[in-house]
């Protein structure tokens, strides 16, 4: 058992939730939403078999080496934690878990709806221990329902939330984003979730449940074709490099550079109000084209649908245009005329943005076990009285264990090496 | 009582007031929430400086009206509406007068807009010090960038879902839709609801500088720790996953699509049941998730194969009934026709004074004793402008027409 080390996590005394404890028994739908409830100051306990929660086993690992303390999938969802073991198919490990419950304000768990009774986890249960908790169940279609017991996974989520089917192209059909979106959009709308009910309690005074599901999760991120079918019977669908919008798919919105590509909506700017500014910079560098003629001033600053053949002549001027030029200078250049342009960064360029720099974003994580630092995402809010904090690298298995039993639940040594033999911890 | 004779449950935020100056996606979504649960949420507009989504299709009838969009409308459920014309003197004393009286301001403009107007948390913190305020323009308050426009569309760029989406032999398509719109609002709204526990539990307000390019980059899994401990950059990879096969969206034969993830053994062992166990799917290289990882080309191929002899319920059915992670790729129109998601009732109905019965999206939980979701359709351009003037701010008839004369109200 590996010993408990001092600062971690480090603690957070000056965060909006502050004075919370929520217990982690969550999979993929729910352990970056308990991080997040960290990061704002909860005390999060992840609760883990003996051998290691499950999730330990997702790869990529540090540096290629498989083993529970080395998956980066564990170390960017559970950083700032604290583990401790607990053997919930065990009655003695329900009923320690049940002690901890009882000094927690939420327990935030992603078992398969019917299920979480076998480990003591349903809400019933759990608001006979402590009526003021507030439960969070994460699952892949929500608690009822016709498809409530189907397995899903992250594409499975985005195909059935609806999401999927507006990304790709007729020729390549649907495309899922390889960083898992459907996952990510479930805990941040859990953790909205969480956060409502613990402020319901406040003003309320009672815990309750909250049904969360993964599939609504990606419905909720369909732009407008969810409304474009109620309204006008149509279908929104994978517009390739395009934007689609309303049924009508629009004129490419990515360009290639001389060192990647930008992206830049409305043909860069062209069509719209603010067309004319553009124009002046192809003018200027003398790559206008015929588009220097005054008439098409007129003709693109109101916003209406080209025929194929001006697109072509538009797409056309701007893929030349940008093909020689930088895009870090081609987006500072647009933005300074008026032109919301962006760059299309790589992790590696994300990490390297001069913007992020300047903002101060990143933070550096110890990983004294290993003697090295790692960088880790920054502040995704600037809150002026309690600030985000990252509270360190992800704990080992059941590297808590004594601080929480002993510390927080008052087991004396004793108890501790008795749930230790008996394998309870 | 309701009418159904049993005590109306309670909101988690009733007796909350919101003044929301947002617009377009991010910042309205964040608003949304407050108001589908319980708050009182008192969107700001201006007939001079139009909202750009109440000039967005869908509308209905296929008649552009700024009361007809649905884009705008399924943002703004659960909200009133106000117009108050900032630009104005009198716009920006009556906007304190509304700030006095709310708990929150939301808001999304360019940074230094507000100050400009004297409109900022440090002006605004004066007539309410107990204010909680959040700023969620793309990049932040500060920074080269600060002063960047753009729609969620790009931002997706800038924040790695471009490279990240897409083949690996092809162009960083991104995703199809704005994304970073239907993300960031719940990263937002995390903190903005942090902030509100926090100030009832000490009565202390604060100001919450929110970038929506930083929030983003949380929601991509992985990637930033290949990077700065491996050494390594994530792609994209089509349909695959690195740790499935097979993974992945295969057509079927009425051109539906049906995906099929199988991350355990027990997957791959569901899978094979589920097509007939054919003989390529039991050699040696298919029998390892390890080994299979690389003859990923050729099982596509078999499934491909498999799939066109399929409808893509047909195809579906076979994998569920067998437990493999499984789905159809479902469209706008499949959506609206799921029944789980009309067991949910995830799509609330709502009748709105111009655009008549329409669909809004509901929040992704049920809180089972505070309820909340959508139950209001969004409100006309300035529909409620004189009820909260005269009722909520305690306006006189006089002022308020005087108003109205001198153009502040529009």
């Amino acid at each position: 058992m590996p010993e408990s080390v001092d600062g971690v996590p480090s603690p957070h005394p000056d965060g909006p939730l502050s004075g919370y404890r929520i217990l982690d028994l969550a999979d993929e739908k729910g352990q970056l939403c308990a991080r997040v409830l960290g990061e704002l100051g909860a005390d999060v306990i992840k609760i883990e078999p003996r051998a290691g929660d499950r999730t330990r086993a997702n790869g990529p690992f540090f540096r290629d080496e498989e083993g529970r303390e080395s998956s980066l999938y564990w170390w960017a969802m559970n950083a700032g934690k604290r583990s401790v073991t607990c053997e919930l198919r065990l009655d003695a490990g329900r009923e320690l878990f049940h002690r901890l419950v009882a000094s927690a304000d939420a327990v935030i768990e992603t078992s398969a709806p019917g299920t979480a009774k076998d480990i003591g986890a349903d809400p019933r249960t759990l608001a006979g221990v402590n009526a003021g908790a507030v439960v969070v169940s994460i699952t892949n279609f929500g608690q009822t329902g016709p498809a409530r017991n189907l397995p899903a996974t992250d594409i499975v989520g985005s195909a059935m939330g609806g999401h999927m089917y507006l990304n790709g192209s007729d020729e390549r059909g649907p495309v899922r984003t390889t960083a898992p979106q459907a996952y990510a959009q479930v805990n941040f709308q859990a953790a909205v979730g969480a956060v409502t009910a613990l402020y319901a309690r406040g003003v309320h005074g009672m815990g309750q449940h909250v049904d969360v599901s993964m599939q609504e999760s990606m419905a909720n991120a369909m732009d407008n074709a969810q409304q474009t079918w109620d309204i006008l019977q149509v279908n929104n669908r994978g517009p390739g490099p395009g934007r689609m919008s309303v049924g009508r798919v629009g004129p490419r919105y990515i360009y290639e550079a001389s060192d990647g590509w930008v992206a830049a909506l409305g043909m860069g700017g062209l069509i719209g109000p603010n067309s004319g500014a553009v124009i002046d910079w192809l003018d200027e560098t003398g790559e206008a084209g015929p588009l220097a003629a005054p008439h098409w001033r007129e003709r693109l600053a109101v916003v209406q649908p080209l025929e194929p053949d001006e697109q072509d002549l538009l797409v056309g001027i701007m893929e030349k245009f940008c093909r020689t030029r930088r895009k870090d200078d081609l987006v500072r250049e647009a933005q300074a005329r008026a032109a919301g342009w962006a760059p299309v960064y790589s992790p590696r360029e994300i990490v390297e943005s001069y913007q992020l720099e300047a903002r101060d974003y990143w933070v550096q994580v110890r990983h004294e076990d290993l003697g090295e630092t790692f960088v880790y995402p920054g502040a995704p809010w600037k809150l002026s009285a309690t600030p985000w904090k990252q509270r360190g690298r992800a704990p080992h298995v059941g590297e808590h264990n004594e601080a929480v039993y002993g510390d927080a639940l008052g087991l004396d040594p004793d108890d501790i090496a008795r749930l230790r033999r008996t394998m309870v911890i | 009582m309701s009418s159904n004779g049993r005590k109306p449950r309670p909101k988690p935020f009733e007796g909350l007031r919101v003044t929301d100056l947002s617009w377009v996606g991010v910042g309205p979504t964040v608003a949304k929430y407050l108001g589908d649960h319980g708050a009182e949420v008192i969107r700001v507009e201006s007939a001079t400086r139009m909202e750009g989504l109440r000039r967005a299709g869908p509308f209905t009838n296929n008649e552009p009206h700024y009361d007809n969009s649905g884009y705008f409308a399924n943002f703004n459920s659960s909200k009133l509406g106000v117009t108050i014309n900032l630009k104005t003197e009198k716009g920006q004393a009556l906007l304190k007068r509304l700030v006095a009286a709310s708990d929150v301001v939301t808001e999304s403009f360019t940074p230094g807009t507000l100050k400009k107007l004297g409109l900022d948390y440090e002006e605004l913190r004066k007539v309410r010090p107990d204010l909680v305020m959040i700023s969620m323009p793309l990049f932040g308050q500060t920074g080269p960038w600060a002063h960047y426009m753009g729609f969620g569309h790009v931002l997706q760029a800038a924040a790695g879902f471009n490279h990240l989406t897409g083949w690996p032999d092809g162009e960083p398509i991104g995703t199809g839709v704005a994304y970073t719109d239907f993300l960031v609002p719940h990263i937002g709204a995390i903190a903005l609801v942090a902030a509100l526990d926090y100030r009832r539990r000490t009565g202390e307000g604060q100001y919450i500088d929110f970038s929506q390019f930083e929030g983003a980059i949380h929601a991509l899994g992985t990637s930033v720790l290949e990077w700065t401990a491996n050494g390594r950059e994530a792609g994209r990879l089509g349909n695959r996953d690195p740790e499935a096969a097979p993974h992945g969206a295969y057509r079927c034969k009425d051109g539906r699509y049906v995906v099929i993830a199988c991350f355990t053994e027990q997957d791959w062992e569901g899978f094979r049941a589920a097509i007939g166990r054919p003989d390529w799917s039991d050699l040696e290289r298919m029998r390892r998730k390890w080994s299979r990882l690389k003859e990923q080309k050729e099982i596509d191929r078999h499934i491909d194969a498999w799939a066109r002899e399929l409808t893509a319920t047909q195809a579906y059915k076979a994998m569920r009934d067998h437990g493999v992670p499984s789905g159809i790729v479902k469209s706008p129109e499949d959506m609206h026709r799921d029944p789980q998601l009309k067991h949910r009732g995830h799509y609330a109905r709502l009748e709105h004074p111009t655009m008549g019965l329409r669909t809004y999206d509901s929040p992704a939980f049920r809180l089972s004793k505070t309820p909340g979701g959508p139950w209001k359709a969004a409100p006309l351009l300035g529909e409620d402008t004189e009820a909260v003037l005269k009722g909520t701010l305690g306006m006189s008839d006089e002022e308020f027409t005087e108003l109205l004369v001198e153009g502040v109200l529009e």
